[in-house]
């Protein structure tokens, strides 16, 4: 089995200081402990703050010190050294313990015979397993570094692609298990005029014998893709971490003579080292997207593609929405697939669509992107939604293509709130759901009565209604103002009215009435204009406030009662003269 | 004597345009009729028209107890709230609204007159005064029964089932909750498609139109 130490490294210093960490073993079983040791070579190690890694625990065993002799000079170094022990079986992913040392992989299995586990992070996503056995090829075409510890390949088509294709491309990086240390990054492409998208983030492994010496082949699948037209020679860069011998080979093996580890360890010479791994470049021919032919809605698709559609529902109420949903499957470019779908068809109320993407494969390159657009249908009766469109390139044949779906014939019913006074459809069911349900049952209906509104308004707050009482509050409001204003007029003309019954009784000759009718007007005129009761009205009283006037209008209530109770009767002459003072009294009064 | 005349005359032709305004016309209800359409809609299994139509032929017939309590009997029945009316609602909708609307105009006319004639007539003041007191009650009357059914007008009932509660006006809006099928909301704005509605628990969204049937139909609202 190997026991590689894999790190991934997510941002390399070229010039940092060496501080690293290993662990031993990289791969273990279930109730086993790994060794995890921090060491520093240009400053003392104090505590450092122990990683929190979901799976596993830690704990510090103790420190240690070493000094080597590297041509004659003393190299001090300081390890702290830590118990990992793990709680559950997976790939974890344990950072570094310190700004300089880079993260480590450890492997948990749960048995010795479940082999290797594929890389995956802190327990998550496990890939599919390696081949069982390792894979004899011919190192023809690679090109490895100096040592030939290890070599990175890039697989792309050798055909010219388009710009804006997303083209497969493999990289393959192989690396010697003992000699490569740690894979400090992700391989990235060098040049500025290429995307390389969705790196897969879990590589497949093979182990290969390669010129009889065992290879750990990782392969990442992705998407290339140009962003100009032209030439290019790519290439694709790894940094790794091997293991270098910084003495000559015949003191190594002198050293590996003398056994013992003190000595061993004195004459030690391995010491690692960051390399970066380069491929052969691969030449490709970028062509530009023809101008001619290209559609008016093209959106920069290319690829091969089919295209559907359908709704979520061909019969349904008016007012409901329905989902229409355009299918665009294939292989390409499926980011820069997209459809403004329907914009504006009559009777319909549209919605800006959305679209989601499902893949078929780990790269994004193959799969089906779904449209989805919510339209209202606002005319009842049977509608049809039109076909859609999609345009795209397509590199096989060179030419941009018109994909379209056929229209779909859908029923609109009436709105549920429209047929709300319409009896239900449907058989009527004397046994009831509702009523069913607690066996009380509801009341009976009500005999219909020809009682009927026009509206569910109440009357008060219809407008045609509240005119009424808004014409009855404005006359009346009127007429009180009309009071206010002319109180003299309407005096004037109840005064015009008593003199005018006084003078026909005058002209009747009927003495007797005249002077008790007269009495009684003038009464009346002084109550209403002193504001006090009929009989409160006293000969003192008129003396007060008559002043002059009272000797004459005490003689007349006088006579009066002398016509009342006597039925003696003043002449004609008198009765005029009395008139004629009645009248000029009355008509004081309502003067003032 | 001529103005009396012609005040009356007005007042009489305005009871005949306001009466002309009461007349059925198309579509006619009648609480009846409503309630027994609801009732209908009760046995076919379709709880949501049901109380639509109960809650209608409430507005027309606060007093029968017949709608309270089919009312009553369905919402409990989808273990729906009860909608509890406080006395001031009880006693606000002893009568029917048509009448209540009656009351108001003789409560206007009561103490309209009473006004005018003691100005006229003033020896007789406690006669006007308490015809005055009487026309102000009758007003104060019909404008607690308006503000008692005012907000029933903006009031709504699901019909649909499991009706979404969303967070914007757009049919992919984030739902926020469902509304029961015979929930009662109440309408407090309206975008295109959709109504922000708040239930009874306070709780407030957006709303497809069509989910909804309001309880005083929309045409009627002018």
């Amino acid at each position: 089995m190997i026991a590689v130490c894999i790190a991934v490294s997510t941002s390399a210093v070229a010039d940092a200081p060496l501080a690293y960490q290993t662990i031993q073993p990289s791969k273990i079983v279930m109730g086993e402990s790994a060794i995890l040791r921090v060491t520093s070579l240009d400053s003392e190690l104090q505590n450092v703050r122990l990683p929190e890694v979901s799976g596993l625990a830690f704990e510090v065993l103790g420190h240690t010190r070493q000094m080597e002799f590297i041509n004659g000079t003393a190299s001090e170094s300081s390890s702290i050294v830590i118990r990992v022990t793990p709680q559950i079986a997976g790939i974890f992913s344990i950072p570094g313990l310190t700004p300089k040392s880079q993260p480590l992989i450890l492997e948990v299995n749960t048995d010795r015979n479940s082999g290797n586990l594929p890389l995956t992070l802190n327990g998550k996503a496990p890939s599919p397993p390696p081949a069982p056995t390792p894979k004899t090829g011919n190192a023809a075409g690679i090109h490895f570094v100096a040592d030939g510890s290890a070599f990175v390949q890039l697989k792309m088509p050798k055909r010219a692609v388009y710009v804006g294709e997303s083209v497969p491309v493999d990289i393959e990086v192989g690396v010697r298990p003992g000699v490569v240390t740690s894979l400090n990054g992700l391989p990235t492409i060098k040049g500025g005029d290429f995307t390389l998208n969705n790196l897969s983030r879990q590589p497949e492994r093979q182990e290969q014998i390669l010129d009889g010496k065992p290879f750990l082949t990782m392969t990442w699948h992705s998407v290339l893709a140009a962003v100009k037209p032209g030439d290019f020679s790519l290439t694709v860069d790894t940094p790794i971490t091997v293991k270098i011998s910084s003495r000559p080979s015949e003191d190594e093996a002198f050293a590996n003579l003398l056994g013992g580890p003190f000595l061993q360890n004195f004459y030690s010479s391995i010491v690692p080292k960051e390399v970066t791994v380069t491929s052969q470049p691969s030449d490709l021919h970028v062509l530009a997207l023809p101008a001619n032919g290209r559609p008016a809605d093209f959106s920069g698709a290319v690829g091969a593609f089919k295209v559907s559609s359908d709704v979520s529902a061909v019969q349904m109420t008016a007012g409901d929405p329905v989902t229409l949903r355009m299918h665009v499957s294939g292989a390409g470019n499926f980011d820069r697939v997209d459809s403004p779908m329907l914009d504006r068809i009559d009777h319909w109320k549209t919605y800006p669509p959305k679209s989601s993407f499902s893949s078929t494969d780990p790269i994004g390159y193959k799969g089906e992107k779904t449209f989805e657009q919510p339209l209202i249908a606002a005319q009842t009766g049977e509608q049809t939604i039109p076909g859609l469109s999609f345009s795209y390139f397509d590199p096989e044949t060179r030419r941009y293509q018109r994909a379209q779906t056929e229209p779909i014939k859908v029923t609109i019913d009436a709105s549920r709130a429209d047929n709300s006074l319409k009896e239900p459809s449907g058989p009527a069911n004397p046994v009831t759901r509702l009523a069913g349900r607690t066996g009380v049952g509801l009341r009976p209906d009500h005999v219909l009565a020809q009682n009927f509104a026009a509206s569910l308004i109440p009357l008060y707050l219809q407008p045609r209604f509240l005119a009424l009482p808004a014409t009855l509050a404005l006359l009346l409001a009127a007429g009180l103002l009309v009071l206010q204003r002319a109180p003299r007029r309407v005096a004037s003309k109840a005064t015009e009215r008593a003199l005018a019954h006084l003078g026909a009784v005058a002209r009747s000759g009927d003495s007797s009435t005249f002077f008790v009718t007269a009495r009684q007007l003038l009464l009346q005129a002084f109550s209403e204009r002193w504001r006090m009761p009929l009989e409160k009205i006293t000969a003192a009283e008129l003396d007060t406030r008559l002043g002059n006037d009272a000797e004459d209008i005490g003689r007349l209530f006088a006579l009066a009662d002398e016509a009342k109770y006597s039925g003696r009767a003043a002449d004609g002459a008198d009765v005029a003269q009395w008139l004629q003072i009645v009248s000029r009294q009355l008509i004081q009064e309502t003067s003032i | 004597m001529k103005h009396l005349s012609m005040a009356a005359l007005i007042i009489a032709l305005g009871f005949l345009v306001a009466d002309a305004g009461a007349q059925p016309a198309d579509p006619a209800y009648s609480a009846a009729g409503l309630y027994n359409l609801a009732n209908s809609y009760a046995r076919a299994g379709k709880p949501g028209m049901a109380v639509l139509n109960y809650e209608r032929a409430a507005l027309l017939a606060p007093t029968d107890p017949d709608i309270q309590a089919n009312l009553n009997f369905i919402r409990s029945s989808l273990h729906l709230p009860q909608q509890d009316e406080g006395g001031f609602s009880r006693v606000a909708r002893l009568v029917s609204p048509k009448i209540v609307a009656w009351i108001g105009v003789l409560g206007v006319l009561a103490a309209g007159t009473s006004l005018l004639l003691g100005k006229m007539f003033p020896r007789r003041r406690a006669v006007w005064i308490a015809g005055l007191c009487l026309g102000i009650a009758g007003i104060g009357f019909t404008v607690c029964n308006a503000i008692v059914l005012e907000p029933r007008i903006h009031e709504a009932v699901v019909i649909a089932a499991a009706t979404p509660i969303r967070a914007t006006p757009v049919p992919m809006g984030d739902p926020l909750a469902q509304l029961s099928e015979a929930e009662t909301v109440t309408i407090t704005a309206g975008h295109e498609d959709f109504v922000l509605v708040r239930t009874a628990s306070g709780h407030s969204g957006w709303v497809a139109r069509a989910d909804l049937a309001d309880v005083v139909p929309r045409r009627s609202v002018r």
